[in-house]
């Protein structure tokens, strides 16, 4: 059975279709900021049945239907790639990062996948026409799969968000990529179970009981000993092997036969590759670039060709049911949202940082679209839930940046200086001495915050006695740490100078007071450096002081940021 | 005044006089108290083995107290540190056979996790003690990380030492994940730097709070997993003493099993390593 000059010709020609389209489109749809998977889903979409099978169903079916060994082919292709995909899913989980978490994030990450998954089995459960259950013997693993599926978050699509929105390194971003490997590594585990349950209804494979031992035993014996194994073993192939050849091949070789191995048991090969990465993850001896190696080839090669493969067996326009679509991107959104928000509030954040982190864990992108992709397969999802999925996954991504992006707008976070600086703490003095300059500032500060003046200004002048805060282009920062909860910033403009002994010589004219909570340093230093990066320009603190009046001044200090 | 009292748990290994030695001279450089703690039997042989030990060390009888204990001997000598108000306790690492490799003991490792004052851990006492002439100290930007550069910074200045480094981790998890979606190579590349100008922009700035005076300093920012980046830049560099202010939580089998933050270091010592706390 094996291939004959035509079926080879058409299947690189359609691999080579493929990938042009899918490069073509996700070039566009990154060029609007969007994830670029989208634009591989929507390459399928247009290669397939949908749109390509309609107008010109003779080149469809020569280009992907030429014959069965074609087909087999173009699926073995699709399994690598979707297995290769998981291995780097499971690469990217930090596991120390997941194991030890702050408060907070367990929070985020226990109702973010509590919630979600609740509101997806009682639903699917209660009202499964609704969801579109066709075959009644699968009801609970149908409510099971649906609940997996809600509480999906896709961790690259996440990642790349945060790093639009320039908060990928901040308090925030930390909290959610913990929550979203989490996320990503409990969901995938609940989802093997409930592939292993479609397996067993349908007549082979272990019980309940003695399949979560498996997989149990599994977990433990990949995560503790293979990844102790790994990482002993990663240092002396990156010595004595090529490199990176020798480390690329260690990998995909322990990734395939564990893959080999969960699939042979009755549990899907996914899982199996998935728990594999994360041991290989962990190691400090794994490279930043060995890391980036693996997923420019799998993301560039291999997923694509998974991603468009999707749309081409699926005709979306005839199975889109706009009740379904509707059922699961409400119940999407109420899941996540409401799950990770709460998680989030709970653990301790503002109102708005947790929309922010509940719209962030939202984006299901590639995951969701694997996990559609197998229960299809598997049988136990309609074209139609199907088609709802991929569209959900989708919409859920999409959205999740400009949402973020709005409530991050309205964020008033304690670590930045325009946020902090009211009106009401402005002053235009033509004091002569930094003393009276200092006096005057803390005077404002001790009346507004009903504080202890002299307290505020031995403090100060006693962190002014250590070294100089004179900052360079008339700029002057006196600070201390006191006691209290929240920041305090109050700012002078003194047009004529002040001399402050700064390290350029210059007089100080703008003179930024700033009081930090007294047991946490690492406020005063972000504040710190935020406005001696900021205003490191004699342009701008001319621009500021020459303001008229307070409100002038705000808006000035505003349109920095 | 640095630390007032030093401790140390008198033992009969080959470790034991050079232990002693370090903790002598470490005693006349700080001008502190001398606890010695021996747990075990007290009877005329330890006793005697006890004073002969002293004596070869040449600690005259006046200039420390000798504590007697008995039981486990991690747990007696934290307790005996904490009723006799000692504020450094020392130990030593044990080396790995044939390869230069330390790591810690379990007395060590329960007296490093569960000691309620600071601990310097050392590699290789020597009969003749050394200065430690090259400081590393691990920053955090926390009120424990200011004591632990401004003790160091002191301790540095005392040895006369001739580097003194202050090194900042920084860790942001997924970066390589961005590469996934349509970021390049170079993109996460010029992200990483520019982090790292932040972070040592910051660190430069802590160090400009603390006012550090009378010995010069270098500031490094890092960017990767927490205590093995540092772990392995106090390697490279061969510093002899490595200081850290004291993780917040204690150290359990689970830490072991899946190391982080100072698990890393423990377990590769890669020189005299002194663990602030408060």
């Amino acid at each position: 059975m094996g291939l004959s000059a035509t079926d080879i010709t058409i299947f690189l020609l359609s691999l080579s279709v493929i990938l042009f389209f899918a490069r073509g489109l996700g070039e566009l749809l990154r060029y609007f900021k969007q994830p670029i998977v989208i634009g591989e889903i929507i390459a399928g979409i247009i290669l397939g049945p949908t749109i390509l099978g309609t107008i010109f169903p003779g080149t469809f079916n020569s280009l992907f239907n030429q014959s069965e060994e074609v087909v087999t082919a173009l699926n073995g292709i699709t399994l690598l790639g979707v297995v290769m995909l998981l291995l780097v899913s499971g690469i990217e989980i930090d596991l120390s990062l997941v194991l030890r978490q702050s408060k907070a994030a367990v929070v985020i990450s226990l109702l973010g996948i509590l919630f979600p998954f609740s509101v997806g089995f009682f639903s699917a459960y209660f009202y499964p026409e609704f969801l579109g259950l066709t075959d009644p013997s699968l009801h609970l693993v149908f409510a099971l799969f649906v609940g997996t599926a809600l509480s999906i978050t896709a961790l690259p699509v996440v990642a790349r968000t945060l790093m639009d929105l320039q908060i990928f390194k901040s308090e925030i971003g930390y909290l959610i990529m913990a929550a979203a490997m989490f996320n990503d590594l409990v969901g995938w585990i609940i989802f093997s179970v409930v592939l292993s349950m479609i397996g067993q209804n349908s007549g082979h494979s272990l019980s309940l009981s003695s399949l979560i031992i498996v997989i149990g035993s599994f977990l433990v014996f990949v995560l503790i000993f293979v990844r102790k194994f790994i990482d002993y073993s990663l240092p002396f192939i990156q010595k004595r092997f090529t490199f990176p050849g020798g480390v690329l091949n260690f990998i995909f070789i322990l990734g395939f036969i564990s893959a080999a191995f969960t699939e042979y048991i009755g549990v899907h090969a996914i899982f199996g590759v998935f728990i594999m990465g994360i041991a290989i993850g962990d190691s400090v001896h794994l490279k930043k670039e060995t890391r980036e190696i693996i997923y420019q080839f799998v993301t560039n090669i291999f997923a694509p060709l998974f991603f468009v493969s999707i749309g081409l067996r699926i005709n979306f326009i005839e199975n889109f049911d706009p009740l379904i679509v509707t059922v699961f991107l409400v119940l999407a959104f109420i899941g996540k949202v409401v799950g990770c928000g709460l998680g989030a509030y709970w653990g301790g954040l503002n109102k708005n940082d947790s929309l922010i982190i509940g719209f962030g864990m939202n984006s299901r992108g590639a995951m969701e679209i694997v996990l559609g992709t197998l229960a299809y397969q598997y049988g136990l999802i309609n074209e139609k839930v199907f088609v709802a999925l991929i569209i959900m996954a989708l919409v859920t991504s999409i959205s999740s940046a400009p949402i973020m992006n709005y409530f991050l707008k309205k964020v008033k976070t304690e670590l930045s200086f325009h946020t902090l600086l009211k009106k009401e703490y402005v002053i235009f003095s033509s004091s002569q001495t930094k003393d009276e300059v200092i006096a005057e500032l803390c005077k404002i500060v001790a009346v507004q915050k009903k504080l202890d003046f002299n307290l505020l200004y031995n403090s100060v002048m006693k962190r002014e006695e250590l070294i100089t805060t004179g900052l360079e282009k008339h700029l002057a920062i006196p600070h201390a740490r006191i006691n209290t909860k929240e920041s305090i910033i109050a700012a002078a403009v003194v047009r004529n100078g002040i001399e402050w002994n700064s390290l350029d010589k210059l007089p100080a004219k703008f003179i930024v007071l700033l009081l930090t909570p007294e047991d946490k340093p690492e406020i005063q230093l972000n504040l710190l450096s935020d406005i001696a990066k900021k205003y490191n320009d004699v342009k701008i603190i001319e621009e500021i002081i020459a303001s008229k009046d307070a409100n002038e001044l705000i808006s000035k200090v505003k349109q920095l940021y | 005044m640095l630390f007032k009292k030093i401790g140390l748990a008198i033992t009969f290994s080959p470790n034991g006089l050079p232990l002693l030695k370090s903790a002598l001279r470490l005693k006349n450089l700080f001008n502190s108290g001398l606890c010695l703690i021996h747990v075990g039997e007290k009877n005329t042989e330890t006793q005697s083995q006890i004073d002969q030990l002293i004596q070869k060390a040449g600690i005259s009888r006046s200039s420390f107290e000798l504590v007697w204990k008995k039981g486990e001997p991690a747990k007696s000598i934290i307790n005996a540190a904490s009723e006799y108000n000692v504020d450094l306790l020392i130990a030593g690492a044990l080396e790995k056979e044939n390869v230069i490799k330390y790591y810690l003991g379990s007395v060590a490792r329960t007296i490093m996790s569960e000691s309620p004052c600071s601990v310097l851990i050392l590699t290789n006492p020597h009969l003749e003690p050394e200065q430690f002439k090259k400081f590393c100290v691990s920053v955090d930007f926390t009120p424990l990380g200011e004591t632990a550069v401004k003790k160091s910074y002191e301790f540095a200045k005392l040895e006369n030492a001739n580097e003194f480094f202050l090194v900042k981790e920084f860790e942001v998890p997924g970066l390589a994940i961005t590469v996934y979606d349509s970021r390049s190579i170079d993109d996460t590349e010029k992200s990483k730097q520019e982090w790292q100008i932040e972070e040592e922009g910051k660190l430069k700035l802590f160090a400009r709070e603390l006012n550090l005076k009378g010995l010069d300093y270098s500031t490094v920012a890092l960017f990767g997993k927490q205590g093995w980046e540092a772990r392995n830049f106090v390697k490279e560099n061969s510093s002899d003493l490595f200081v850290v202010p004291s993780p917040p939580k204690k150290l359990k089998f689970f830490d072991k099993l899946f190391q982080h933050d100072i698990e890393f270091i423990l377990s590769r010592l890669p020189c005299s390593l002194l663990i602030i706390r408060n």
